[in-house]
């Protein structure tokens, strides 16, 4: 078996508040395996963004942080800053929702792929630049050579993400993480930042680590995925363990309250009632308690360990009703 | 429990009558604001609502829904065009008949957040138009209590501030406001995109609750075509200012015939893997052109992968086909007929 790329090992995150403790993501552990799309969904609050931002070492110096994020060969939280920053644009590259968290405004679009190319490859600054508009064309950036010397906003927003995909991917990194890359972007522009990434990827050999709320998404392009509720993993599995054969009341509610577009018509929504967890008053117990079609007084007590469903230890769910689910959901079913 | 909207006839007069509206934006620059351009936001929209009915209107950013509907609603001044609301002239009407016919026509913005004011405690909030509209306070305030019931609010929520409230529970208290006048028509911007989906089936189930309740009639903005398909009975498709494609929902989906509406419901991912594997996409090239800077001809023949040399000189007019089934295209597909085959078989 081969090493994952990165592994999250019982990662917990709190941020210190005048309000109390936010305990953001709470005993995450899951593991991204090399050239693989790992998605993590769940709706916004979950802790997708600070599970990222964890592997990244960029977020607030008063945040109290558990547990290891194992990244070739070490874990990350135990580095010095020198050597974090050598795995920042070279091991782990990031993209985000916005382009400009990434982009420098002042500076022209192909000194800052060829600022990255810099800080890596012995290269002259000659062969940088041509770097990185072979760079530009490679994710579909049309008349790379011109466009190597506009500023990011001389850029339209579907080109600007673009470019932050040939700057994140100037390295070569063994994984990319991607923050709801194309939630700010219509559906025409995000098809096509969905197929530049798949290029890049294909191209390069990185993981994705994708963090996405949209299904859709998540169904078009991950080969596994991480179900996130509340701080905590509820879910996880390979997208078809996880679609078609889901073993939590979560995931399944989820699932069947978005509208989609290859639904029966006229069929009513199923929502879920109730709100998402309040993370400075969490509920006792199961986080998804109050809001589950299949709580009773156990699931308020205390919350569920993640188990194992099926043989082969690929496929993962938290709930203390595991046994009776499938029975749980056939009943649902025919109601 | 089903709720299939196309059984509902669409008969008689529209609601709202649209047509052939226009709202232009001046690009001024300098000192003295001189007028350098102008954005087309709409650009000569023809619609017909009808009485019970869902009308989605989607597009994406920037093509002008949010103009559409405030400028219906005239709380932007038309640059020309004409807005009847059964079969009164609402353009010409003057202030004093304008304020009767607001009562008739409300709108719910996307911004939950933004939209309600933070000092006013929700009953407040939900009274406010009735107390604009003269009722006494007695009265104002019995009716929102009435309202925060149907929209699904606990009733002790009235005494309650907005901040107290989460996303989907802000967009009740919006629609409980706009529903405060009893009106014929919501025109509905993007109410349910901010939040998040558990959440948003609620808002979506709440608003078609309400519809078969008071017989009202909707414009269902939004750039989410799964939720548009939805809820809509009828569904009109915009880029940059016009109205390409305009059909009762079923047609749209299943037959859509202009090239852009094809190549937008390709673009949307399917939450199924299995789906998503055999699915063949057309990835539409280029970017959304400004509407500073409209094409010549076909304003979608920049981005078209079947645009030929006579779409570049005219404009498509809107034509009626044998479904009826509007679009406005040279070259519309027959049901059943791909863009991506048609491109191919043009060697595209
Ligand atoms: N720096 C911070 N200080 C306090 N709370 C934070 C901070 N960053 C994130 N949070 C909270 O942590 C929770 C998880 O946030 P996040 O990971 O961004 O969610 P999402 O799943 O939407 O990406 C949220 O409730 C958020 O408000
Ligand atoms: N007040 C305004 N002044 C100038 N341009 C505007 C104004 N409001 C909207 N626009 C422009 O009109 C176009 C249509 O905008 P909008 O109606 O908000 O589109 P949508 O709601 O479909 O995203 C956009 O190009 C927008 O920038
Ligand atoms: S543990 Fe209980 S409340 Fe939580 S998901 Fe399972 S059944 Fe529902
Ligand atoms: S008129 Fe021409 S450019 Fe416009 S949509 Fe039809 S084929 Fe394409
Ligand atoms: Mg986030
Ligand atoms: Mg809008």
């Amino acid at each position: 078996m081969t090493e994952p790329v990165i592994s999250f090992d019982d990662l917990s995150v709190s941020f210190p508040t005048d309000d109390g403790m936010v305990r953001a993501v709470r005993n995450v552990s899951f593991d991204v395996e090399p050239g693989e799309v790992m998605a993590v969904v769940g709706e916004s609050g979950s802790g997708k963004s600070v599970t990222a931002l964890a592997a990244m070492r960029l977020h607030p110096g008063s945040t109290e942080i558990t547990g290891e994020v194992r990244f070739g060969g070490r874990d990350l939280l135990g580095i010095g800053e020198k050597e974090m920053r050598r795995v920042r644009g070279n091991g782990i590259a990031m993209i985000f929702q916005d382009p400009m968290t990434a982009l420098n405004p002042v500076m022209k679009v192909g000194a800052q792929i060829a600022e990255m190319v810099l800080t890596h490859d012995d290269v002259s600054k000659k062969e940088a630049w041509t770097r990185a508009a072979d760079l530009l064309e490679s994710v579909g950036v049309p008349e790379p050579g011109r466009r190597v010397k506009q500023y990011p906003h001389e850029f339209s927003g579907g080109m600007r993400q673009r470019a932050m995909i040939a700057m994140a991917i100037a390295n070569g990194p063994d994984l990319l993480i991607a923050d709801e890359p194309t939630t700010a972007l219509d559906v025409t522009i995000q098809a096509q930042v969905l197929e530049v990434m798949k290029t890049a990827q294909e191209a390069t050999g990185a993981a994705i680590l994708l963090i996405t709320h949209d299904l859709g998404v998540v169904a078009g392009i991950a080969d596994r995925v991480v179900v996130m509720y509340g701080g905590r993993v509820f879910e996880s599995g390979s997208a078809d363990q996880v679609f078609y054969r889901s073993q939590n009341p979560y995931t399944r509610g989820l699932m069947s309250s978005i509208p989609r577009l290859d639904a029966p018509k006229g069929e009513r929504l199923i929502p879920i009632p109730g709100t998402p967890p309040n993370v400075l008053n969490p509920p006792s117990g199961c986080a998804f308690g109050p809001r589950c079609a299949f709580a009773s007084d156990g699931c308020h007590e205390a919350h569920a360990e993640l188990m194992s469903v099926g043989f082969d230890g690929t496929h993962r769910s938290r709930c203390h009703k595991l046994a009776e689910l499938p029975d749980l959901f056939a009943a649902a079913e025919t109601r | 429990m089903t709720n299939d909207p196309t059984t509902l006839p669409a008969h008689g007069d529209p609601v709202l009558r649209v047509d052939n509206l226009v709202k232009e934006f001046p690009i001024q620059a300098g000192l003295f604001r001189r007028q350098v351009g102008l954005v087309q936001a709409v650009s000569g929209v023809s619609l017909d609502i009808h009485e019970h009915e869902t009308l989605g209107v989607v597009g994406e950013s920037g093509c002008g829904k949010t103009t559409l509907g405030r400028t219906i609603l005239r709380l932007l001044e038309a640059t020309s065009g004409s807005v009847t609301y059964k079969g009164e002239s609402v353009s010409g009407a003057p202030n004093s008949r304008m304020r009767e016919l607001r009562r008739h026509m409300q709108i719910v913005f996307q911004d939950p957040f933004a939209s309600l004011n933070p000092r006013m405690a929700v009953r407040d909030i939900i009274a406010e138009p009735l107390r604009i509209h003269g009722e006494s306070r007695a009265v104002a305030s019995a009716r929102a209590n009435e309202l925060i019931d149907a929209v699904g609010l606990l009733s002790d929520y009235g005494n309650r501030y907005p901040h107290e409230f989460s996303g989907g529970q802000r967009q009740r208290i919006g629609i409980a406001r706009a529903l405060a006048l009893q009106p014929t028509l919501i025109i509905l911007d993007e109410p349910v995109s901010a939040l998040d989906v558990s959440v948003q089936a609620q808002v979506v189930n709440l608003l078609e609750d309400l519809q078969n309740e008071f017989k009202l009639s909707y414009m269902f903005i939004a750039h989410d075509l799964s939720v548009v398909r939805h809820i809509s009975d009828r569904v009109a498709v915009m880029y940059l200012g016009k109205v390409v494609e305009v059909a009762d929902r079923d047609s749209i989906y299943d037959r859509p015939s202009h090239p852009y509406t094809q190549s937008l419901l390709s673009a949307v991912p399917v939450a199924d893997p299995n789906a998503e594997r055999n699915r063949r996409r057309i990835v539409l090239e280029g970017d959304l052109p400004s509407p500073a800077a409209v094409p010549s001809g076909c304003r979608f023949r920049t981005r078209c992968p079947i645009a030929a040399e006579r779409c570049s000189y005219e404009e498509p007019e809107m034509q009626t086909l044998a479904d009826g089934h509007e679009v406005a295209c040279h070259f519309p597909l027959s049901p059943g007929e791909s863009l991506i085959e048609v491109a191919a078989a043009r060697g595209r």
